[in-house]
């Protein structure tokens, strides 16, 4: 007989994936359109976007931190990145300074976090009205459109007849999860995110480290920012609202604690493929979005419940 | 009255509990002992209902007991006051003697009044408006006993409640245990000190590792039987052979708040032992020394940061292991590497293999048991956590090691264990300075003795020590 301890660590390792999979079993059961290779591999073209930012918020959440400008920026390094592009600039150069723009505000972020002491949610917050507002001026409003067809490749193009976002978001992912799991600076954030006084005793550089976490979220968004302007072959200074939730979201869901120190970027994918499955599951059956809405605010809830009830039975 | 038999409790494929007994009577105090890890708080925490046990029965005035949790247990009268306090710092005495059984208004008046009159039956004079914050440590664990007591408990449960507690405070509590003995309420009482044990207690429980190993009435047993029976040899106090310490290694010149301005030179295999009560500039040392406070230099080079210390050879073993010392989510072996990153990683990247030889080094140069390196700290007792951060401190290879409590709330076994460490340490030219309240392990360990008082140096002594003196330096009585 399996002892009921078993089944727990069991379900702590996989249960996520448990869940992701009963999910996928009942939504083709409910629609036989929803287990085909091209809606599979469009639920993962969905995804990738909100992945790419999820990546850099799972390591700003490990550090105990968190970051709510991520929508802003978005919408300000995509329309930088499409402004200078169109402005005749040649076009990489134009993403990589996006991207350069996006590392440094993050940056920014990271430096007042780390160095000034005031509360990451702060912080970012008002990043999220900052960014925006660069988005705004710099638009004045309007949506870049006329860009160069480099931009269209990483939105639509297809590579081995997979789409480009998929693999950016695949390759996005294993950087992140090497940088967690297999270097010095990955270990320093979790031992920061879990227990910041004994990482400072022990020499860790703790300000440096926290800088780098949102740094590297604000490239990661700077990313996700290029990817969506060539999906949409245009870029919006509206773009990215909410989108900070979005990610926040597939990070909890994927059993990241919100309190830091514990949690890694594959779980995060599950959490992005399970909030996506949802979504793309409720648009086959032909859910109003409005109650769409409510649905994945319900899912986020039974996901922190669960990750409670698993931490209080470690704590005991 | 209450009765456990064949106690099992597992965590995982490891049992802390293997199959114990204990029975308490009305109106006894029972002490229950054992090294760190022996499974003491686990038998309570199951009495407590925190935990249900996997076997074995309960039983209370003979009826089966099954309890559902802590708030059943506490119905029950079983109540436990832990190590950690539990109380609100923001609320006042009188609210947090009565959280929980507060409803809709509350009448101030009434509420206080009855604050009050508990508060004079655990014979504190405090205001029940003060805000629990606001008092020491060893007024808030009595006022959590009170708190017990508001509760009409049967049983109490005390573990290691004088660890963080002045001897007058220590006092206090007993004067309160022996009040409730004398109401028939049962107190099982958890300490490492054999002293208070043999003071207080009726009877006395020993546990090892996950059993019990006897159950005697006091009057029947010697403070060196309980000793062997808990660590199954014999131990004797700590006291190294005499050693003289080398050329001069550090010239330390610091200063910080509260701390007169101090220098004093540290040589090779010297073992410094700073001594003085809580806020008399000890600990300060330290702290400066590292980095974290004032200001401090090394043979005049500045020591700013832990970084800066860590990078002479110079490394702290703080006093609070889960606070300061460790990151209870990672692993044992993730944890010795904290300090190392640099070494251990080439181009940013973890050499695996590095790491794992460093942790299974440490983990058999210290004993650590369960000597398993993936295992999460949290799940270690406090004697093998406290181990793993010496352990961390140790793998940065230094020249200096500042110790500050080392051995605070370890066992009998892990303490001598880490006194040979130590000893070992100065015999191979480390220079140590070594702060504690425990005048046996600076009298056992030290070369040297600066005793602090009022922010300064008050007295320097040297071998033969006599514990006495070290205490009248400590406490002022010298200058009496």
């Amino acid at each position: 007989m399996l002892p009921a301890q078993f089944w727990r660590n069991l379900f702590g390792r996989f249960g996520l994936l448990l869940a992701l999979l009963l999910l996928v079993g009942a939504m083709s059961l409910l629609s036989e359109r929803f287990l085909t290779p091209s809606n599979i591999i469009n639920v993962l073209r969905q995804i990738s976007i909100n992945a790419i930012i999820a990546c850099g918020m799972t390591v700003v959440i490990i550090g105990r931190g968190i970051d709510l400008s991520v929508g802003s920026l978005l919408a300000f390094t995509g329309v930088l990145g499409a402004g200078l592009a169109v402005s005749g600039i040649n076009p990489y150069l134009a993403i990589g300074a996006a991207l350069g723009v996006g590392l440094v505000l993050g940056a920014f972020n990271g430096a007042l976090v780390a160095y000034t002491r005031i509360a990451p949610f702060i912080v970012t917050l008002a990043g999220l009205t900052i960014f925006r507002g660069m988005a705004l001026a710099y638009t004045d409003g309007r949506p870049i459109t006329g860009l160069p067809p480099i931009f269209f490749t990483l939105g639509n193009g297809l590579l081995l007849g997979i789409p480009v976002p998929i693999w950016i978001m695949a390759a996005f992912i294993l950087l992140t999860h090497f940088i967690l799991r297999y270097t010095a600076l990955g270990r320093a954030i979790y031992a920061i995110g879990g227990n910041e006084e004994a990482a400072r005793l022990s020499g860790i550089p703790v300000p440096r480290v926290q800088l780098f976490c949102f740094a590297f979220s604000g490239l990661a968004t700077a990313l996700a920012a290029m990817v969506l302007t060539g999906r949409l072959n245009s870029a919006q200074p509206s773009a990215g609202v909410m989108f900070e939730l979005d990610a926040i979201a597939a990070v909890v869901v994927g059993g990241t604690s919100l309190f830091g120190g514990r949690g890694g970027v594959f779980g995060t994918l599950v959490g992005a493929l399970i909030i996506g499955v949802i979504n793309n599951g409720m648009n086959l059956l032909g859910v109003p979005s409005f109650y769409q809405q409510i649905v994945k605010g319900g899912v986020i809830l039974a996901a922190l419940l669960i990750d409670r009830l698993l931490a209080r039975r470690r704590e005991s | 009255m209450l009765e456990m038999r064949g106690v099992v409790k597992r965590f995982g494929s490891v049992a802390a509990l293997k199959g114990v007994d204990l029975a308490l009577r009305p109106g006894e105090i029972h002490a229950l002992v054992g090294e760190n890890g022996a499974g003491k708080s686990t038998l309570m925490k199951v009495l407590a209902g925190v935990w249900q046990p996997d076997e074995g029965v309960l039983t209370l005035d003979g009826q089966r007991l099954a309890l559902s949790g802590v708030a059943d247990a506490k119905r029950r009268g079983i109540v436990m006051v832990y190590q950690e306090l539990t109380l609100v710092p923001e609320l006042s005495v009188a609210e947090n003697l009565f959280l929980g059984r507060l409803r809709g208004l509350v009448n101030y008046r009434e509420l206080n009044e009855r604050a009050t009159a508990l508060l004079k039956e655990v014979d504190l004079t405090l205001s029940p408006k003060a805000l629990v914050g606001n008092l020491s440590i060893g007024e808030q664990q009595l006022i959590e006993i009170a708190g017990a007591l508001a509760q009409q408990g049967r049983i109490l449960i005390l573990d290691e409640p004088t660890a963080a507690l002045s001897a007058a405070e220590s006092e206090r509590l007993f004067k309160l245990i022996a009040a409730f003995k004398e109401r028939g309420v049962s107190v099982v009482y958890i300490s490492h000190r054999l002293e208070e044990i043999f003071r207080l207690a009726d009877r006395v429980t020993v546990l090892r590792d996950g059993e019990r190993v006897a159950t005697e009435a006091i009057s029947e047993i010697t403070p060196e039987r309980v000793v062997q029976l808990m660590v199954g040899r014999s131990v004797r106090r700590y006291q190294r052979a005499a050693r003289k310490p080398g050329a001069a290694l550090a010239d330390f010149v610091l200063h910080a708040k509260g701390l007169a301005p101090t220098r004093f030179t540290l040589h090779r295999g010297e073992i410094i032992g700073l001594a003085g009560v809580v806020g008399s500039g000890r600990s300060r040392v330290l702290s400066a020394l590292f980095g974290l406070e004032g200001e401090a230099s090394w043979n005049g080079h500045p020591l700013r940061t832990p970084r800066d210390a860590i990078a002479r050879g110079m490394v702290l073993v703080p006093a609070d292991r889960k606070t300061q010392g460790l990151v209870l989510e990672l692993c044992v072996r993730e944890n010795l590497a904290l300090a190392t990153l640099g070494r251990l990683s080439r181009l940013g990247v973890m050499r695996a293999a590095a790491e794992r030889a460093q942790a299974s080094r440490w983990i058999s140069r210290l004993s650590l048991r369960p000597p398993d390196p993936e295992k999460t700290v949290r799940e270690l007792s406090g004697g093998n956590q406290q181990k793993v951060v010496v352990g961390k401190a140790l793998a940065t290879e230094p020249t200096v090691l500042l110790m500050d409590e080392p051995t605070r709330g370890v066992d009998v076994g892990a303490r001598a264990e880490l006194y040979q460490v130590i000893d070992q340490l100065a015999e191979q030219g480390l220079g140590l300075l070594l702060s504690s309240s425990d005048t046996e392990e600076l009298t056992g360990l030290a070369d040297r003795i600066f005793v602090f008082r009022g922010g300064r140096i008050a007295a320097e002594l040297s071998p033969p020590f006599d514990d006495e003196e070290v205490v009248r330096h400590v406490t002022g009585a010298i200058l009496a």
